[in-house]
């Protein structure tokens, strides 16, 4: 499955402008996948994934419109994947990555290729999207460079900033404990540290009076961050990989799998150098460690001489910093507002506890278990007349599908007092509603005894021209609502991006134009050999059923609900206890009553003065004289 | 009617202790005056006697007073802020400590009428020896036998007011100080009254039946307490392992352990929701019930009722089976020998006879006894 026309790039080279421009090329990366040890944070060595043996992982670059090729090996001793975030893998939605989805979990010591056109531009990053595996380092920026971007002109040079959270210890040691019968309210691991760029304190040297493109990309697991430069306005030009009329601003709030690309104008001075500050989320956080560091400087360096000053924090809380409203930017193209839905999916945002006293979380009722085959796979293998039939993808994969073109409109209402980053694989939707907005009022309603739920009926005007992306941060107990075409068949995952979230269950399952699906897409056989190296069925529903894909006796489900009340147990417990207390009371009632025996002994000897004092009188002497002798 | 301002077990406890204490003051003053006080007897030595007796329970309960003062201050003032840290904890062992003494205690209240002869014959009993024994071999024995009648009641009243102190630490653990004095009152007004009609002699009929009522519900108290002890000790396991998010969850998932739970309802908290946290006081009631608290509860009341029906038995036979072949090994056991041959062989002299004789020879034998009196007095 080798291209001829082959490229092999490395991770420091820079993007390679052809000579020839207008032709589409193939751009291929060989990624051998193995641990190595790394110390982005100078606290601690730990395990990473690194690929041909480096960490920080190699930046993907192509040119909107190349063909591009990654042929993965998996030198770990677990299952990964690749997911290319942000890319709507039109036609290709079984290069998506995510495993039991689109694809197989890809065991240790097999090859997987990737390979489709990236016919988008802007800013994006890929990670592992298998479970408990991207905040491992697997994760790093992807960037499709466009020759014909509006804001070109205002490039001198461009950097790509990274934020990150980190954790110390192997993702797979902390989910145990993430998801136990200890963690109930499924509070998220704390991180150790927070990265710039996969290290901290570092500066990037600029020159003076130039325009500068800044791509910046969250790649954490968990933690939202905000960014500012002390002392200078950017503009926004792209969100998630949507140009947008300029927006100049000082603040941005960048969640987990979120991207901004700003420009930025240099000052004329070479003065000083001004602090590049990020600033953790922490009302994302349930409690913060005292040897946290939640905001960190580097440096937009004018004067490598000059002094590096740390920031002045000029807020208590994360939470006074006032972001621009990402939900009010305009897109370039001035794409208006879809029409009124053909389908409307409203769902609630839960969190809960089941029946062996994990934390999960929930769209509705559903936390998401994935299914013995992937959802893909279904589609291809089920007959013709059961593709549509969202039944044979599982209950608990929280299946939805989608006919061709409609117009589909996402209402999340969340139930939950957290903030959430959610993301849809293979669109951009149109973000037409969200309430309470980015701004001072966004986590006005976590403390709230009610959630406040979208109501059709009374809402604030839709946008024009809503502003599209690919990740959107609904707020505590508030809500968002979305709207795409699905034009794009394909089987894609709507989930929150908080990696710890997924664990617990919070995505599902959107099966777009099932029938178009098995026309466009044919999976390689190279996919296929990743099954079986896998031991994962290729055909068959949810459950693996290959006859009757409406029977889906077997398939994997969520653990069942906590008993509201009493269960039989519980009465039959109760009984004895009433039983063994009533007859403890009986018991000590008998015991009591007898004691009236001594009452009227005791009368008979007590009597003041009408006891027999004369007869008694002779016998005790006689006693203590006997005594006495 | 909430926990905020009644604490249930605390009337029981005052209710009980202060019972006590003046069922002996009772028959401390019935003996005396029905030894001393009789017309032609010397009013003087009565009425020293009688107030000896009021003396000793006057200073008893004062000295419990301060102590239990102080304890509580100390309780609250100091190591209250401790406590909450790993309230589950100290709630599971103060509770399982006023468990064990309510257990231990508790019957003994059903026994007022054989404990009032108990008592008269111990009075007795160190009478005849003040009179029999003759010139006092030491200091502090002619001075405790002088003033037996001081410090009888001063030790029963410290006594029992110690162990309401105790107590009301390890009970109130966790109430606020609202919940202390209406209970604590009522309990000692209760208390007392009832002493006075058993020491007027009453309809004792009535009194019994008062008295077997409330030892129902002190022994309900006791089997939440015993359950409720397991229970805070598995919440603090629990809670300890989830680094503390237990106490945020309120009644819903995610505030018990579902491993070890027998039932759990959504609702009804005995710590949070008014009108069970009455049932939580006198039953012990949980919302959720784990292994360790409903198995700890009925194989209390097992353990209860196998002790009450072998006291009933004891009492009726004279001994527990196998008891005998147990004291008849001990007595080849050179330290146990002397308590061996006591347990077979009974008192010497009967009970009665006992009572007898200090009868008669303080009716006749009363001049010796008053000149005893007086002469030290001076």
């Amino acid at each position: 499955m080798k291209t001829t026309l082959r490229q092999t790039l490395q991770s420091a080279v820079p993007f390679l402008l052809l000579a020839n421009l207008c032709t589409a090329k193939t751009v291929t990366y060989d990624f051998n996948v193995t641990w190595v040890t790394a110390n982005p944070d100078g606290l601690a060595d730990r395990k990473v994934v690194g690929i041909n043996g480096q960490w920080p992982l190699p930046i993907i670059e192509v040119e909107k419109g190349d063909q591009l090729v990654v042929n993965m090996h998996n030198g770990l001793d677990k299952a990964s994947s690749i997911h290319f975030h942000g890319m709507y893998q039109n036609t290709t939605t079984e290069m998506d990555g995510p495993a039991y989805v689109t694809q197989c979990p890809v065991p240790p010591g097999m090859d997987i290729t990737y390979n489709f056109t990236v016919n988008q531009n802007g800013t994006y990053w890929y990670h592992c999207h298998t479970e408990a595996c991207y905040p491992d380092g697997y994760r790093q920026a992807l960037l499709v460079h466009d020759k014909d971007a509006y804001f070109n002109e205002n490039v001198e040079e461009e950097f790509t900033i990274t934020l990150s959270d980190w954790y110390h210890r192997m993702t797979e040691s902390i989910e145990p404990e993430f998801l136990s019968l200890y963690n109930p309210t499924g509070a998220e691991p704390i991180p150790q540290s927070f990265l710039f760029n996969d290290t901290l304190g570092t500066s990037i040297s600029v020159q003076p009076g130039k325009k500068y493109l800044l791509r910046l990309i969250n790649v954490g697991a968990f933690v939202a961050q905000y960014f500012y430069i002390e002392d200078h306005e950017f503009t926004i030009v792209e969100v998630d990989g949507i140009y947008t009329e300029p927006k100049v601003t000082d603040l941005i709030y960048i969640s987990a799998a979120q991207r901004y690309t700003i420009l930025l104008e240099t000052k004329n001075s070479t003065d000083k150098n001004y602090p590049i500050v990020t600033v953790a989320d922490s009302t994302l956080l349930d409690l913060i460690p005292s040897d946290l560091q939640l905001n960190h400087t580097d440096w937009l360096e004018y004067n490598k001489d000059a002094a590096h000053d740390e920031a002045v924090m000029k807020v208590e809380e994360s939470s006074e910093l006032v972001p621009a409203d990402d939900a009010a930017l305009v897109p370039y193209d001035r794409q208006a507002l879809l029409p009124e839905p053909d389908l409307e999916i409203t769902l609630s945002v839960v969190m809960d506890n089941l029946i062996n006293g994990f934390g999960y979380a929930f769209f509705d009722n559903i936390s998401y278990t994935h299914p013995k085959v992937p959802t893909l796979f279904t589609v291809m293998s089920a007959a013709e007349d059961q593709v549509s039939n969202a039944e044979i993808y599982g209950e608990f994969t929280h299946p939805i599908v989608l006919e061709h073109n409609q117009v589909v409109q996402i209402v999340l209402n969340n139930a939950d007092t957290g903030s959430h980053p959610f993301h849809l694989h293979g669109h951009a939707f149109q973000v037409i509603d969200r309430y309470p907005p980015q701004g001072e009022h966004f986590y006005e309603l976590a403390d709230v005894a009610e959630p406040v739920e979208f109501d059709p009926n009374n809402h604030t005007a839709f946008p024009e021209y809503p502003i599209r992306r690919d990740t959107l941060v609904i707020p505590p107990q508030g809500y968002l609502v979305i709207r795409f075409v699905a034009d794009n068949p394909g089987v894609w995952l709507f989930h929150c991006h908080i990696d710890w979230h997924l664990m617990q269950g919070l995505a599902l399952t959107l099966i777009e134009a099932p029938d178009q699906i098995r026309e466009r897409v044919k999976i390689p056989q190279n996919h296929y050999d990743v099954c079986s190296a896998a031991g994962v069925a290729v055909q068959g529903n949810a459950a693996g059923n290959t006859q009757d894909y409406l029977n889906l006796q077997g398939q994997p489900r969520q653990p069942a609900w906590l008993p509201a009340g009493f269960t039989p147990r519980g009465i039959v417990a109760l009984t004895f206890t009433i039983l063994a207390a009533l007859l403890g009371l009986a018991s000590i009632v008998i015991y009591g009553l007898s004691d009236l025996t001594y009452g009227k002994e005791d009368s008979s000897l007590a009597g003041d003065s009408q006891g027999p004092l004369e007869e008694p009188g002779s016998t005790p002497r006689e006693t203590v004289e006997a005594k006495r002798n | 009617m909430g926990t905020n301002v009644f604490a249930v077990q605390l009337f029981f406890v005052c209710f009980r202790e202060s019972l006590e204490a003046s069922i002996i003051i009772s028959v401390l003053l019935s003996f005396v005056k029905q030894c001393m006080g009789q017309p032609g007897q010397d009013p003087e030595i009565y009425k020293r006697l009688r107030r000896q007796i009021w003396l000793g329970s006057g200073v008893g309960a004062l000295i419990c007073l301060i102590i239990g003062g102080a304890f509580i201050g100390v309780f609250y003032g100091l190591g209250h802020d401790i406590w909450a840290q790993s309230e589950d904890l100290w709630e599971g062992i103060f509770y399982l400590i006023a468990s064990i003494i309510i257990t231990v205690m508790g019957l003994t209240l059903l026994r007022i009428n054989k404990a009032k002869e108990k008592w008269r014959v111990k009075i007795a009993k160190s009478l005849l020896k003040n009179q029999e024994d003759g010139v006092p071999k030491h200091r502090l024995a002619t001075w405790s036998r002088k003033y037996a009648m001081f410090i009888l009641p001063f030790i029963t009243v410290l006594r029992e007011g110690l162990e309401a102190v105790v107590f009301i630490g390890g009970v109130s653990l966790g109430l606020p100080a609202t919940a202390f004095p209406i209970p604590i009152i009522t309990g000692f007004a209760a208390g007392l009254l009832i002493g006075y009609f058993v020491y007027r002699g009453g309809n004792v009929m009535s009194i019994q039946i008062f008295l077997i009522a409330s030892t129902c519900v002190l022994y309900l108290i006791s089997a939440g307490m015993f359950s409720k002890s397991v229970w805070s000790l598995e919440m603090y396991r629990f809670s300890k392992k989830t680094g503390g998010d237990v106490a945020e969850s309120g009644t819903g998932p995610g505030s018990y352990d579902i491993s070890s739970t027998v039932w759990h309802i959504n609702c009804c908290s005995g710590e949070l929701d008014h009108g069970w946290d009455v049932f939580n006081a006198l039953l012990g009631w949980e919302n959720t019930a784990t292994y360790g608290s409903v198995l700890s509860y009925n194989f209390y009341w097992i353990f209860i009722i196998v002790s009450v029906w072998l006291m009933r038995y004891q009492e009726r036979h004279g001994s527990i089976p196998g008891t005998r072949s147990m004291w008849k090994a001990l007595a080849k056991v050179p330290g146990f020998r002397t308590r061996a041959a006591e347990a077979l062989n009974g008192p010497t002299e009967s009970d009665r006879d006992i009572i007898a004789r200090v009868q008669a020879s303080n009716f006749h034998g009363e001049n010796k006894t008053a000149t005893g009196v007086s002469t030290t007095a001076h």
